[in-house]
This record gives structure tokens, C-alpha cells and sequence, in this order.
């Protein structure tokens, strides 16, 4: 457990900020760390050690994310609509416009532009979690850029 | 070069071109609102890290992995060592099976001989790997590299999961899959030590 703890302290806060962009709120985002270190306590064992640790974490909590985000559509469509959780953030201007923004773009793009440009990760890591070569994780961040650009200039006046 | 508003998508995508794009900005408007906006993008994008407090969250996952049963192993080495471990027990049987028709041998000394033996394999193994990590460990230490982080990371899990695992087979000496899970997760520390130690010669 001790070993777990640590690495929630040394992974936790991105996971906590991807798992944001991805599910959209602050609860679900948590929930899905949650689940992100049930399942790596699961499947330690099949941690293969070539990527380290926080690789392996991230892409488990991405898909743990879009685990939540599709139980989330399906309780929406049976239920009412709701108050979304979580209070929003007073935001500038256009880092809330590029928030947005990011939200209306290809969500594989999505997540590489999240994963380099907002989290700080290299093209070799995002390459690993989201299983594609390399190069393409440098032409989607490149289309994802292109594309807030695009969307960013409709916005404005 | 003659730099065009439709050569930007290109200059974008190569940096050797960028002072053509800028250049080119300082006349056109169009351009310049451009490229001033895919610099802002880039410039703003870490604010978009999300950070707050989460005081409960630890404990909530802490509290979760309490409840979880002993993890369990998978993957080649657990059918390796289980068939190593069944092999050993089955022989501990065959070896006291004599004495097993003598009046008054219960069947519980049958299961004590076969848990000594499988206890010596154990502390041997345990041994081999130990001396294993006393000649891998001081590079692994010292190396600056992520490969050896990664390693470190790992090696780390598996002695917290060895520890916690000795632990309850402690309490319950008896339970064949506790001792096959222990061995396997023996196995895998030896295998990291092995695989750590390759990388480094290789580098």
C-alpha cells in the first residue's frame, strides 16, 4: 500500500487533470483516479516495465474516463437532466475560450494536444498510452492546434 | 523564398520557414492574427492543467484497495510456478508416502513435510534473488536515466507486493495458492533484475 501511495502522490495531480478534460468534472474526474489505482492494484502484475509507471497509469485512467463518460451518457439519456457536478471556475477570457474550445475538437486530437501541450508529456510517452506510432502523435497535435485555431477564429467577433 | 498566405500551413509545420511566416506577418494582417493565435495557443495550453485539493481522495482509493483480496498473478509465470509448486508437493508426498501407513502419521504432518520443502525452495529463491538485486541494485540506483526510473518504480511495487503477500501467507501457512502467488511474484522481481541488467549491458 505504502508503494501505491507514493505513486499517487507523484502521478496523481495530472492523472487528476486529464481524467478532468476527459470526463468533464471534478467528481467524475476523481472517480475515475479512483478506479485508475483499483485497477493498476489489479493488474500490477501485467505491468510490463518497458514504459514506466506514469505511462501505464495515465492510459489506464483514460480509459477509465471513457468507461465513465459512456456509464454518464447512458444514465443521461434514461434520466433527467441535471445540474452538472462540480462548480465552475472563474476563467480569463481566452483560456476559457480555448477550454471550450478544446471541448469541440476531435477527441483524439483532444487528448494528444492534453497530454503534450497541457500536461507536458513527450510525443514517445503519448505514443505508448494511446498506442500509435510517434509520428502520428505529432501530426495530431499539429491538427488539434489547427483545429482551436479554426474554432477560435469563428468565436471571435 | 517568395512567402505566400497559403505557404503558412506549411511553415507551421516547419520551423526552417517560420522567419519567412514572420517576416511575411509584418505586411499582412490576416497572417499575423494567425500566427499571433498559434503562439497564444501553445503559450496558454499548460493553464489548462486543472488543479485543486482533494483531501478525501487518497483515503477513498486507500480504502478501496484495503477491501480488495490478495492480488492475484497472471500471465505464463504463475502456470509455471504453480506446476513447479505442484510438482514439489506431489514429490513431498511420494517421499513420506511410506511412513503414511504407519500407525498413528497424520495426515498433517504429510502437509508440514511438503510446507518445509516448498518454505527451503522459498528462502533459497528468495536468497539467489536477493544476491541478484545486491549486483544489479548500485547501478540501478545511481542511473539518472527514465528506463531505471521505470525500473525502480517497478522493483518497488513488487516488494510492497511481496512484503504484503509474506505477510498474509504468514497467518496461513498452509494455502497452496498464497505460496504459488508468493513464488510468482518472486519470479517476476527476478525477471526485472534480469531484464534491468540486460538493458544496462546493452547501453
Amino acid at each position: 500500500m505504502g508503494a501505491f501511495e507514493q505513486l499517487y502522490r507523484a502521478h496523481g495531480a495530472r492523472l487528476k487533470s486529464v481524467a478532468y478534460h476527459t470526463a468533464g468534472n471534478r467528481q467524475d474526474a476523481e472517480d475515475a483516479v479512483q478506479e485508475t489505482f483499483l485497477k493498476a492494484y489489479r493488474g500490477i502484475n501485467g505491468f510490463a516495465g518497458a514504459s514506466s509507471i506514469g505511462t501505464w497509469l495515465c492510459r489506464i485512467c483514460i480509459n477509465a474516463c471513457y468507461d465513465l463518460v459512456r456509464k454518464r451518457k447512458l444514465e443521461a439519456e434514461r434520466a433527467e437532466p441535471r445540474e452538472p457536478r462540480g462548480a465552475p471556475q472563474p476563467q480569463p477570457a481566452l483560456r476559457a475560450q480555448l477550454d471550450q474550445a478544446l471541448a469541440r475538437i476531435d477527441p483524439r486530437r483532444r487528448m494528444v494536444f492534453l497530454l503534450f501541450a497541457v500536461e507536458g508529456m513527450k510525443h514517445s510517452e503519448i505514443a505508448t498510452i494511446l498506442e500509435i506510432p510517434e509520428g502520428t502523435s505529432k501530426a495530431w497535435l499539429f491538427e488539434a492546434k489547427r483545429e482551436l485555431q479554426r474554432v477560435l477564429t469563428e468565436k471571435r467577433p | 523564398m517568395i512567402f505566400q498566405c497559403g505557404d503558412l500551413e506549411r511553415a507551421l509545420r516547419t520551423p526552417d520557414l517560420m522567419p519567412d511566416a514572420r517576416a511575411h506577418a509584418e505586411r499582412c494582417d490576416e497572417c499575423r492574427m494567425q500566427l499571433s493565435l498559434w503562439t497564444e495557443i501553445s503559450r496558454l495550453a499548460p493553464a489548462l492543467h486543472e488543479e485543486w485539493e482533494s483531501p478525501d481522495l487518497w483515503p477513498r482509493i486507500r480504502a478501496t484497495l484495503a477491501s480488495e483480496p490478495p492480488r492475484a498473478v497472471r500471465g505464463r509465470w504463475r502456470v509455471h510456478w504453480a506446476l513447479a509448486i505442484a510438482a514439489m508437493v506431489v514429490l513431498a508426498v511420494v517421499l513420506v508416502t511410506p511412513r503414511q501407513s504407519a500407525p498413528g502419521t497424520s495426515r498433517e504432518l504429510l502437509t508440514d513435510s511438503a510446507l518445509e520443502q516448498v518454505q527451503q525452495a522459498e528462502t533459497a529463491y528468495a536468497k539467489s534473488i536477493a544476491n541478484l538485486a545486491a549486483v544489479a541494485g548500485p547501478q540501478l540506483e545511481r542511473s539518472p536515466s527514465p528506463l531505471a526510473a521505470a525500473y525502480r518504480e517497478k522493483l518497488l511495487m513488487l516488494d510492497s507486493a511481496i512484503a504484503e503477500l509474506k505477510s498474509t501467507a504468514a497467518q496461513n501457512p498452509y494455502n497452496a495458492h498464497l505460496r504459488t502467488e508468493l513464488a510468482s511474484l518472486y519470479s517476476e522481481k527476478k525477471r526485472t533484475l534480469q531484464e534491468w541488467m540486460n538493458d544496462a549491458k546493452r547501453k
